[in-house]
């Protein structure tokens, strides 16, 4: 699994309370991978996710005497984040934010029900491979409403304890628990309906979603 | 005779029985625990519950298959990097913004 946990060092709190470049260097140094991928899979580009990097240890860095140790320091980090990327977004273009019921979820047929994502007995990393999955998945996160992402992101992509992310978006568990079932089914739907119910193949071919939605429905019947 | 057969006929086929005794109602109740049934995360006695269900009822089953598969897509997708160029840069700015105190 290439998406480690959070590392979870616990920081020693005198070093912490000093506010000097030294300290920062070492803060940086020890997260700025791990916060970049966050905010990578947060944004869904490179660019977006640099400014929010940026930000996020510019807002650490002016708050790191405040930093009391009680915490993990990637817990911290994260949540700085999450706000800051709450704070981008709205300015941004202020993404609608919608709640997703699990309603919208339930199968209508035994067809949706059946609906099954194409990787063949192949392992995840296998399936990975294949670039029209690669983006396919990227493109269905990227669709979820931001506080379903985040709590996405962060317990499947950087594994993260539900109690933790809870910590980090100020929920409890049930409710990290709820968004995290919402955005696991959206993602599912997503992927399973994108057209992706053929053999995978390594380079793109794109009558597959035609052929597939001419025979959605007849094809995965009971 | 006709009587006979018709009072036996639906015993020996406990699966379908099942299945009807189920219906789309548990299927439903069934959907709404699949991430902390994959989580792990239900007592025995309800991850027993939906075992059999389960095993009772291929859209489930299918689903409970798809859903996994999505978990496990997401934990493996690739980890973006940075480079070092853009480590170094975005350190430097960071410093350039706050200075020391």
């Amino acid at each position: 699994m290439n998406a480690s946990p959070a590392t979870d060092r616990r920081p020693d709190k005198s070093s912490t309370r000093t506010r000097s470049a030294k300290d920062f260097d070492t803060l940086y140094r020890d997260h700025v991978d791990l916060m970049y991928r966050f905010a990578h899979r947060l944004c869904g580009e490179a660019e977006t996710a640099k400014d929010l990097v940026q930000e996020t240890f510019l807002n650490a860095y002016r708050g790191l005497d405040r930093f009391r140790g009680d915490a993990q320091i990637s817990t911290w980090l994260y949540t700085i984040a999450s706000r800051a990327c709450l704070r981008m977004r709205r300015k941004r273009k202020g993404a609608p934010e919608r709640e997703l019921s699990l309603e919208e979820f339930i199968p209508t047929s035994d067809g949706e029900f059946r609906l099954q994502i194409p990787i063949d007995g192949l392992s995840p990393e296998a399936a990975l491979h294949n670039k029209q999955l690669r983006e396919a998945l990227d493109t269905a996160i990227n669709q979820l409403p931001k506080k379903y992402k985040m709590v996405l992101v962060l317990r499947d992509m950087e594994g993260v304890s539900a109690k933790e992310v809870g910590t980090i978006m100020g929920l409890n568990e049930r409710a990290v628990k709820s968004r995290l079932h919402r955005a696991r089914l959206f993602v599912r739907r997503q992927l399973s309906a994108r057209g992706l119910g053929e053999p995978l193949t390594d380079h793109d071919h794109t009558p597959v979603r035609k052929r597939r939605s001419a025979s959605h429905g007849t094809r995965e019947h009971l | 005779m006709a009587r006979g057969n018709t009072s036996k006929r639906q015993r020996p086929s406990a699966p379908t029985q099942r299945k009807q005794a189920h219906g789309k109602a548990h299927c439903l109740r069934i959907l709404r625990q699949l991430s902390a049934y994959i989580d792990d995360e239900l007592s025995g006695d309800i991850c027993d519950e939906i075992r059999r269900h389960l095993g009772a009822c291929p859209n489930c089953e299918t689903f409970v298959t798809s859903l996994r598969q999505t978990v496990s897509l997401c934990r493996h997708s690739p980890s973006p990097t940075l480079s070092a160029a853009s480590r170094a840069l975005m350190r430097k700015t960071i410093l350039e913004t706050t200075p020391v105190p």
